[in-house]
């Protein structure tokens, strides 16, 4: 009887989770080993013959290459950030509760909107980065930056960051708030430095905290769909995808146009993230047993 | 785990075999738009949907979709077994190959079928039979700045390739981030502007039944856009990754442009904006005669059981004459019908448009491999054009994947 009231209460939510977690999970799979016309018409089953065409895509490597550029440099640069303007917002100062709100801003708008900000304050002819930089001095000629080769990348996982930055400092802040005001009084009696406090009190404190972070933000930057997109939209190829827009780019807007392939890629995605995942929360839960 | 997690899946696979009943009862009708303009197009078909539905008794599902996610909703649709009963959209021969459309023959009166203009109607055949229905034209011209014209010394819009690029190259001469001809090869609508400077080359897509992209004259075509771009000198900064509509007309409205490929969405733009004095001709050609492209967008009616008559209903109610042309006139766009064109001939504002249709090439949309050939070349030709790209072997790949394409089931 007890177990079947259990049921009861736990329904509604299993439901939900049957329905917008496992089953679309199982259309893609199934969608992944079947053929689909041009149109998106089903044309059949044909096994693992998606898997095997994408390992023959040419822009594959490239792709991956970009993708885990794309994570592993706004991941890292966003937790460094975000330690110090937590730390910075840990201080009591004037205007504290000003900073805080300002900095939930870019979280807040809606991931779109931010990218067709980027795209004009990049712009060649038009945007402001140009101009202040020629203004300093420190550039002599503008600058394409989302038309340069050499520089989309960079331009695409500044913004990356910028979004990224919000909730990676509350979390960090989170942490900070935790640690008990004891712990620094030992240290400081004992005489240490405030690095050397950092180093040995604060950071093995935020560990917790941290790991929460870069799993988060892992999933968060890979599964990141509108800033590639939309900054990334003028250029021709796949010079500048991750995994993500690649993904939609074989459904939708190459000459592949092919669901089942596409659908191939968001297994591995799926596959990929997860796997990246288990293997962090491993190597820091292995380490943890050492230290 | 496994057992049940196949248990979804073959349920799954037998949902996907059932057949759609959604319009079984002819009690409604899935009707999906694309968006030409946020003004004018869900207020007429909101107001055509309702007219219908006191007509003909039957609801109308109106869904309006964005040109950039519609071809990613239609295929989701089908995926699902729920197409829509009508469609808009700029291809159709695909959905016919797949036999998921009715032609003509089944949902259009004689009388709406004889009005069409003759080029449209045969734009929209498949093997022989009509299914992607004229819905709306349009035609690209040749805009130019006046006021950089003035100040560079050009007396009028450049006729030939050579004065063309002359011109160009005046115009550039300027300086202060004046340019001379914008020309967007990025993916947005590079077929487009690629086409137009093809065909004035005397190329095509295609000779006779077989793809002819890497044809000699559309290898030299291809050269002498990236020339423009890195031996004169006279577009905007990397055309091959510049798109239209926040690119080159951008810039051409800012004044900061010479000469552009435009249509007459851009002109009512420039007309509200008064910011450019333009004049618009026709395009400069290296073959003599000047073509331009003209565009022709479809309606597709979805095979349905059940849907037949509230289909034909809907399209008849469309295609009558003060219908459709007083949303085309709204959108600015260019008559599909001879009873529009009789009524709209005397718009002065289309009137360069209207001069440019007899002379207007539409791309090969009748060959369900354009499909795919139209987006390999969105994808890619603009890499031709960057420094150090090879326009040849940009070609032949092209030429190659549309070969494969063509074979493909």
């Amino acid at each position: 009887m007890g177990r079947w009231q259990a049921l009861l209460w736990l329904g509604p939510s299993l439901a939900l989770i049957a329905a917008v977690v496992v089953y679309p999970a199982v259309a893609l799979v199934r969608a992944s080993l079947s053929r689909y016309s041009i149109t998106g018409l089903y044309q059949g089953s044909v096994g693992a013959a998606n898997y095997a065409r994408l390992l023959e895509q040419e822009a594959l490597a490239t792709v991956v290459a970009n993708t885990v550029i794309w994570v592993a440099a706004i991941v890292v640069l966003t937790v460094v950030a975000s330690l110090g303007l937590a730390q910075l917002l840990n201080e009591d100062f004037p205007g504290r509760r000003l900073v805080r709100w300002a900095l939930i801003v870019p979280w807040a708008a809606s991931l779109i909107m931010t990218s067709k900000l980027f795209v004009w304050l990049y712009d060649y002819y038009f945007g402001i980065l140009n101009h202040v930089l020629i203004s300093l001095r420190l550039v002599a000629a503008p600058v394409d930056w989302l038309g340069n080769d050499a520089t989309v990348m960079a331009a695409m996982i500044a913004v990356g960051i910028f979004v990224s930055l919000p909730f990676t400092t509350y979390v960090v802040l989170a942490g900070l708030s935790s640690i008990p005001g004891e712990v620094y009084e030992a240290a400081r009696v004992d005489g240490a430095s405030p690095w050397r406090t950092y180093r040995s009190m604060t950071l093995p404190l935020l560990r917790p905290a941290l790991l929460v972070a870069v799993v988060l933000n892992v999933i968060y930057v890979f599964n990141s769909f509108p800033i590639v997109w939309t900054l990334n939209d003028r250029n021709p190829g796949f010079a500048h995808d991750t995994m993500i827009t690649y993904m939609y780019k074989i459904a939708f807007k190459s000459s592949l146009r092919d669901v089942g392939l596409a659908a191939a890629l968001g297994v591995v995605n799926v596959l990929v993230i997860l796997i990246a995942v288990v293997l962090y929360v491993r190597i820091i839960s292995w380490r943890e047993a050492e230290a | 785990m496994l057992g049940a997690a196949a248990g979804v899946l073959l349920g799954a696979c037998d949902r996907g075999t059932e057949r759609p009943g959604g319009a079984g009862g002819g009690k409604s009708i899935t009707v999906v738009i694309a968006e030409y303009s946020k003004d004018h197009t869900k207020p007429f078909w909101q107001g055509l949907a309702e007219q219908y539905t006191k007509q003909a008794g039957v609801k109308v599902d109106l869904r309006i979709v964005d040109w950039n996610s519609i071809d990613q909703q239609v295929s989701t649709m089908i995926q699902n077994n729920q197409p829509p009963d009508v469609l808009n959209l700029n291809s159709f021969s695909s959905y016919a190959k797949d036999q998921l459309l009715y032609s003509a023959d089944d949902v259009l009166s004689p009388k709406t079928r004889d009005d069409f203009i003759g080029a449209f109607a045969r734009g929209g055949e498949y093997q022989g039979k009509l299914y992607g229905f004229p819905i709306l034209s349009s035609a690209r011209a040749f805009f130019y700045n006046k006021d950089l014209f003035a100040r560079a010394g050009v007396a009028g819009p450049p006729k030939t390739w050579d004065e063309f690029v002359q011109t160009a190259r005046k115009i550039h001469a300027l300086g202060g981030g004046v340019i001379g001809y914008a020309l967007p090869l990025g993916p947005e609508e590079a077929q487009a502007e690629w086409a137009i400077w093809m065909w004035n080359n005397g190329g095509d897509w295609k000779s006779g039944d077989g793809w002819a992209i890497n044809s000699d004259k559309n290898v030299q075509t291809l050269r002498f856009l990236a020339d423009l771009a890195n031996r004169h000198r006279v577009t905007q900064i990397n055309p091959g990754k510049t798109n239209r509509t926040d690119g080159a007309f951008q810039l051409f409205k800012d004044g900061k442009v010479g000469m552009v490929m435009g249509f007459s969405p851009l002109a009512a733009q420039l007309d509200a904006e008064k910011k450019v004095r333009y004049g618009v001709a026709e395009m400069p050609t290296a073959a003599g005669q000047a073509v331009t492209l003209g565009v022709e967008d479809y309606l597709l009616a979805f095979k349905k059981s059940g849907n037949q008559d509230a289909v034909k209903q809907f399209l008849d109610l469309y295609y009558q004459p003060e219908n459709i042309t007083r949303w085309i006139t709204a959108e600015g766009f260019l008559p599909v019908t001879r009873s529009g064109l009789s009524q709209m001939s005397s718009n002065a504002k289309l009137k360069p448009y209207l001069d440019a249709l007899p002379n207007a090439k539409l791309a090969p949309t009748t060959d369900p491999a354009w499909d795919r050939v139209k987006l390999d070349v969105q994808q890619n030709i603009g890499l031709a054009v960057q420094p150090g790209g090879n326009p040849k072997q940009v070609l032949d790949q092209l030429q190659k994947n549309a070969v494969a394409a063509a074979s493909a089931r």
